[in-house]
């Protein structure tokens, strides 16, 4: 059996690789390019420590070993598998009927790039996603063999973060997920019709079924090991009244087709566990189902989704399906289509900047989706960031005083931080906050400063008007807006005419 | 620098008019008068015993921990955070509104972020089958705070980590515990030679990290902001083939 699956591998092999076998050094070129757009490559989520014997631990964390030319982390091994593919998503370099330079590694080869990087610390684990190789079920299983492998002969205890394959059976990915730390199925775009029309191959059907069977299986193993069902959240969590892993949202016991019915409206799912994994063994490691949790990613400016959609979708899979973190990843054009933005388009690095702003807003401080934007307002706003925007528009709730206000409030002032709010309770124990000490907590004062009072006074005589408030944060705003390109800030002569909106008739 | 605070509180001069300055001094004032202090165990054993039992040893430890920073001002902050704590007890790096304890907290979360840079940024090079070695040039002496870190990740690997600045070596032998140890001159120049020592791995790391970047959103400045040029010194990825 074993002798005939390689015989067939040898065959794709020499049909699409001509006879010549590529080195390693080229394999992992066109492999780790081939992966760079996949954005989620976090270590994060997990503490593990080390056992003698093996090699690795990780840390909840994460660490970022380097930063790329294009400033992001590095802290996982991120390749591809194999970047043969037999799908034709529109938005993919490794689609199949684009004419790119094709490689696969061998488990064996993975596990040695991995163990030799992590042993001269250039890594903390292995990403590990791949383009479909005949069908999603095979290409499952070679992944799984080459985790097996890396977990089993190479005894590797660090972090692995691996793609599920839309499509793949659930034995599979159940497998899949008992060797990694973290499992993610990408969604790319929120809605079926963007589906459809970018990756006719895929459908939302099997994006969400798997994703509600990770949950729930994660959940499970959780139970099982006397945590809670939902994930840990970051601590600040657990003094806000009110947050998106608030109280009401239980997801023990709700239906699973209810569950996966808010995002995707008529689709039927099955149980709500995996009950077996493909092969026994997997369950003797001794290891949790995905312990880090899963994640996914979705791609912005493809197509025609708004903000307020990307962002509610985002509320949504954190609220149904506990998803670890979402990501976004700004649509880079690589490849022609009618359907696509045009070669040359710039990368919507901004609004990628918005949406995480917003991400974290979500987990960290308390905020709904439908606080940020509405429907007359669906898009954030380019100048100023999401939270002075929503401070702007309620200014009748502040000035907020700092040595009173509720966590819940200070969160909400633009400038504090979850750190600067801990910071700031805490010296409210035994003193009154001024802010001189404010200042030496590394408040933002530039942003927080209309804001709020210190012993009911602000700092400086400003008034609390939204026009004036607006001009000044978005004059801070330019420095960060400028950078996000990497470029400095251009500074233009002041006019009268257009800054005050002074017009000069009569 | 136990011994240091043990005698100064022993003196008698008020608080107030000691400060407590590290060796070797590079700027001499013309109005104080200068005591060189030698370390004592017994002394400095008596100064740690009192911070583990008036205040805490979580306190102790976080002193210890911050003992490691390169700001000359840290052995005057940890005497004066000492003075606070006796008063105060365990809640003492809590207590903001006194500015020794802002500044000390700062040294400290840099100290903390310095360390963060060399757990990230520490290159091994495989010396021989099994044998790993690694340079930093860190400005405080933190290479001993790195031992937990790296003995936890590889527990079963032999490996050494040299601090070239302050000579000092970080080892770790396989499956037991790490130690510290000061290097002469002649060990040093030997174990330079280790950073030669590349080889098909270090090549195809270059390889991954030039092609894992995405040309179209190259921002150097962004890329520098989170990878200090001070911190690359020993990093394979910024070094030429040459």
């Amino acid at each position: 059996m074993r002798d005939m699956q390689r015989l067939a591998d040898m065959q794709i092999d020499s049909k699409s690789e001509l006879q010549k076998e590529k080195t390693l050094e080229e394999k992992l070129e066109i492999l780790s390019d081939a992966a760079k757009y996949d954005v989620a490559c976090t270590s994060s989520g997990m503490d593990r420590a080390g056992k003698k014997g093996y090699l690795g631990n990780s840390c909840a964390s994460g660490v970022c070993h380097t930063f790329a030319a294009d400033g992001r982390c590095v802290s996982l091994l991120k390749i591809l598998m194999t970047n043969h593919c037999e799908y034709d998503c529109k938005y993919c370099k490794n689609r199949k009927s684009n004419d790119v330079e094709r490689a696969t590694f061998t488990p064996d080869e993975i596990c040695r790039l991995t163990i030799e990087f992590y042993k001269r610390n250039y890594i903390e684990g292995l990403f590990l996603s791949s383009g479909v190789l005949k069908n999603p079920d095979y290409t499952m299983e070679k992944i799984i063999e080459a985790l097996r492998m890396l977990r089993g002969t190479y005894k590797f205890n660090g972090y692995i973060h691996v793609k599920a394959i839309p499509g793949a059976s659930k034995e599979l990915i159940y497998s899949a997920g008992l060797l990694a730390d973290r499992i993610s199925i990408n969604m790319e775009l929120p809605t079926q019709d963007s589906l459809s029309k970018l990756a006719p191959n895929k459908l939302m059907a099997n994006i969400i079924r798997p994703m509600n069977q990770i949950s729930g299986t994660i959940a499970m193993h959780r139970l099982a090991i006397g945590k809670s069902a939902r994930m840990e959240r970051a601590g600040i969590n657990d003094h806000l009244m009110n947050s998106i892993w608030g109280k009401e949202v239980n997801r023990i016991g709700t239906d699973a087709t209810d569950r996966a019915n808010r995002l995707l409206p008529g689709l039927q799912t099955d149980a709500d566990a995996f009950l077996f994994p493909a092969d026994k063994k997997d369950l003797n490691l001794g290891r949790a189902f995905a312990p880090a949790g899963q994640s996914t990613q979705m791609i912005i400016g493809a197509t025609n989704e708004t903000d307020l959609e990307l962002i509610r979708t985002t509320q949504n899979l954190y609220k149904s399906f506990d998803l670890k973190r979402v990501f976004y990843s700004g649509y880079i054009p690589v490849n022609e289509d009618d359907a696509l933005p045009e070669p040359g388009t710039p990368v919507p690095l901004l609004r990628e900047h918005r949406l995480y702003q917003a991400d974290w807003l979500l987990r960290y401080y308390g905020f709904f989706a439908d606080e940020l934007l509405s429907e007359e307002h669906p898009f954030f706003d380019d100048a100023i960031d999401p939270k002075c925007n929503w401070a702007l528009n309620h200014l009748e709730q502040f000035p907020i005083e700092i040595n009173t206000a509720s966590y819940d409030m200070l969160l909400r002032v633009p400038g504090i931080g979850p750190n600067g709010v801990k910071k700031i309770v805490n010296a409210r124990r035994y003193t009154k906050v001024d802010f001189e000490m404010l200042k030496q907590m590394r408040i933002t004062l530039k942003r927080a400063q209309y804001f709020i009072t210190c012993n009911g006074k602000m700092l400086y005589k400003i008034p609390l008007e939204h026009r004036f408030i607006r001009n000044r944060l978005i004059d801070v705003d330019s420095v960060e807006i400028a950078d996000i390109g990497g470029q400095s800030v251009q500074y233009k002569q002041m006019n009268l005419f257009s800054d005050f909106n002074m017009s000069c008739t009569g | 620098m136990l011994t240091c605070i043990y005698e100064a509180s022993a003196s008698k001069r008020g608080h107030t008019n000691i400060k407590l300055v590290l060796e070797p001094i590079e700027q001499y004032s013309l109005l104080d008068q200068y005591i060189h202090v030698d370390a004592d165990l017994k002394k400095a054993e008596c100064v740690m015993k009192s911070i583990r039992e008036k205040i805490s040893p979580q306190v102790y430890r976080e002193l210890a921990y911050a003992s490691m920073a390169y700001e000359e001002e840290i052995l005057d902050l940890i005497y004066r955070v000492l003075l606070v704590g006796f008063s105060y007890g365990a809640d003492v790096l809590n207590m903001v509104m006194y500015r020794e304890i802002m500044q000390f907290n700062q040294i400290r979360r840099r100290l903390g972020r310095e360390v963060n840079h060399f757990q990230e940024f520490v290159r091994f090079h495989e010396v021989e089958k099994g044998l790993y070695v690694a340079h930093i040039e860190p400005k405080s002496r933190l290479v001993v705070a790195l031992g937990p870190i790296f003995a936890d990740r590889m527990p079963s690997e032999h490996f050494m980590i040299i601090d070239d600045i302050h000579k000092e070596a970080l080892i770790h032998p396989k499956d037991e515990m790490y130690y510290l140890k000061p290097l002469n001159d002649s060990e040093y120049e030997q174990l330079l030679k280790t950073e030669e020592m590349n080889d098909t791995y270090t090549d195809l790391w270059k390889v991954f990290f030039e092609s894992i970047a995405i040309r179209e959103r190259a921002n150097e400045k962004c890329q520098t902001n989170l990878f200090p040029l001070w911190t690359r010194k020993h990093a394979v990825e910024f070094k030429d083939n040459t």
